[in-house]
């Protein structure tokens, strides 16, 4: 315990349990967006596109940001445009560009001499590396990622829940872009902290424990938001007292979260059918309670 | 010109990564045309999510590590086959829930172990040329359980891919024959491990049916042209990464310029249809 508290009381595990919480916050809260539209693979695919612009900048002396961005909004708007063809469904494009840009981003990989030392922190993050320019990144890209969700927040809603409607009622189809957009950059900044393959994970999971908590769009993405930093504090606490990574700590905690939800949650299917059948129970039991009682 | 894609096969190791690449084109071509129709895509790359955790485990206890990734994917496919799913948490919504608790699992078991870095490293890109007589004999079993199982139930998955509802009618199983074919994915996966990794897995069991559908839309011939463009690919895939890292001093992956391949192909193949549907159009 007192090893632990040691840890915890340093600066870097400040500025990492900061890091934790606003990109568990910032991906709680685009995780509803995510869900709503059914997109999930879409946002792996993203975490998959950023890895040949991670290499690229490497090679080319830029911060692993910039390349990132640059790779996932290409891949971004790839996948906006193969998703029109009638032949394929969405997922089909989704995964044909995943295998096409994972595998570009390993060739280049294998080609730069030099191995695959630094590979594993970007896979699967490396949260106590984090300074203060990653920091200050953060809070920048989530202020204007917060900013746009607020100002389209209703296009993004009708937009997920009738495409065709808002199709109908005059609202672009850009808007669509735009949240894949909005999307793709929150990939980009969790990439330090849990990495590309559990990314998907901080934009997912807590939105889907969210949604058995809540029912209207807002509260939802308030109640997300908390979950996903309160999974980045607890996996880096866990991580912190057992030693183990941080990005696979951070993902489990969330999905500790969700089965948690699962049991508990008002709105989870799971416990409402568990609630109905114990009613059930209790309704027999006391109607047996009755007849005996009448005799 | 030719000799360049012949030479490179003079050599055992060579010899080995093409057959098995052809054995898994063999499997994958078919299983491909199935993945695309039934929109399995996503479930494709979730299982090779999965497998992970099953591999590290194995890895870490010394045990098979085609048995650790068997067992991780068959699990995954159960645990999807009972899941709970309504409007609330769909499928989709279970899938990624179960992709990151299995790799959360399989990353926090590497990163107990000592050479955290190298062993994900193979773990996720694969060793194609490193392939032994025995794991050629594990993917020849695979592709024959894999072949058996499409030529016994294909005519009713295809039913199933065409029309749900009609199938329901008809009287078939069609959550049975879904948990059927999420085994033959994973059977393909499992088997395509060594040979890519499991990063680059989703490749060949999505690309493959994909071209094919630009070229035809009749089964039987999609499933020929995905099989061949497998096939094509992983040969010339592996000839030109062998020829690149012999003479011209550029290191390439095997399985990556096999990958690398494969998406040209599609995005060529989608260009020249898009042309000639272009050209029809206009008279």
């Amino acid at each position: 315990m007192k090893h632990f508290l040691d840890v915890m009381s340093t600066a870097l595990m400040h500025r990492a349990l900061l890091e934790a919480v606003l990109v568990g916050a910032l991906c709680g809260a685009v995780g509803v967006h995510v869900v709503l539209r059914k997109q999930p693979f879409f946002a792996l695919t993203v975490a998959h596109a950023t890895f040949p612009g991670v290499v690229l900048a490497e090679i080319a002396g830029l911060s692993f940001l910039v390349g990132g961005a640059a790779t996932a909004s290409l891949v971004t708007i790839a996948v906006f445009v193969g998703s029109r063809d009638p032949r394929f469904d969405s997922n089909t494009v989704v995964g044909i560009v995943l295998s096409g840009t994972f595998a570009a981003g390993v060739l280049l990989l294998s080609a730069r001499a030099g191995g695959a030392k630094d590979l594993s922190a970007f896979l699967v993050g490396s949260i106590l590396t984090v300074d203060h320019r990653d920091i200050v990144a953060t809070l920048f890209a989530g202020g204007v990622i917060v900013l746009l969700l607020a100002a389209f927040h209703k296009e993004f809603v009708f937009g997920a829940l009738d495409p065709v409607g808002a199709r109908a009622s005059g609202i672009p189809s850009a808007i669509d872009l735009l949240m894949m957009l909005l999307i793709a950059s929150a990939v980009v900044v969790a990439l330090p902290v849990v990495g590309t393959m559990l990314s998907v994970a901080l934009l997912t999971v807590p939105a889907l424990a969210a949604r058995l908590w809540a029912d209207r769009v807002t509260s939802t993405v308030a109640v997300s938001a908390a979950i996903g930093a309160a999974s980045g504090v607890i996996g880096l606490c866990v991580s912190a007292q057992f030693q183990i990574a941080a990005g696979g700590a951070i993902a489990l905690s969330a999905c500790a979260v969700f089965v948690v939800s699962l049991l508990i949650a008002p709105r989870s299917p799971f416990a409402q059918h568990v609630r109905h059948g114990l009613r059930q129970l209790g309704a027999t039991g006391r109607s047996r309670l009755d007849v005996r009682g009448d005799a | 010109m030719l000799h360049l894609l012949t030479d490179p096969f003079r050599v055992v190791f060579m010899q080995r990564a093409l057959l098995e690449l052809i054995l898994l084109a063999l499997v994958s071509g078919p299983c491909s045309v199935f993945v695309l129709l039934r929109r399995r895509a996503f479930m494709a790359e979730a299982l090779t999510h999965t497998v992970f955790p099953g591999i590290a485990v194995a890895f870490f206890l010394g045990q098979s590590l085609l048995l650790g990734a068997c067992v991780a994917a068959i699990a995954s496919v159960l645990l999807l086959g009972v899941g709970w799913r309504d409007g609330r948490v769909d499928h989709d919504g279970f899938l990624v829930v179960i992709i990151s608790a299995f790799f959360a699992v399989g990353v926090v078991v590497v990163s107990r172990g000592h050479s955290f870095a190298s062993d994900l490293t193979a773990l996720l890109f694969g060793k194609i040329l490193a392939v032994n007589r025995a794991e050629l004999v594990a993917t020849f079993v695979i592709a024959c359980v894999v072949v058996g199982l499409l030529v016994v139930v294909g005519k009713e998955l295809i039913a199933v891919a065409f029309d749900p509802v009609v199938a329901v009618a008809w009287g078939l199983p069609v959550r049975f024959l879904d948990v059927v074919l999420n085994v033959v994915i994973a059977l393909v996966v499992v088997a395509s491990l060594k040979a890519v990794g499991t990063a680059l897995v989703v490749a060949l069991v999505v690309v493959p049916g994909a071209i094919a559908r630009l070229c035809s839309a009749r089964i039987g011939w999609m499933m020929v042209i995905a099989t061949v463009s497998a096939a094509v690919c992983s040969w010339i895939g592996l000839a030109a990464s062998y020829d690149a890292s012999l003479h011209h001093g550029i290191r390439l992956a095997a399985g990556a310029t096999v990958v690398v391949l494969l998406t040209m192909t599609f995005a060529m193949v989608a260009a020249v249809t898009a042309v000639m549907r272009v050209r029809d159009a206009t008279p």
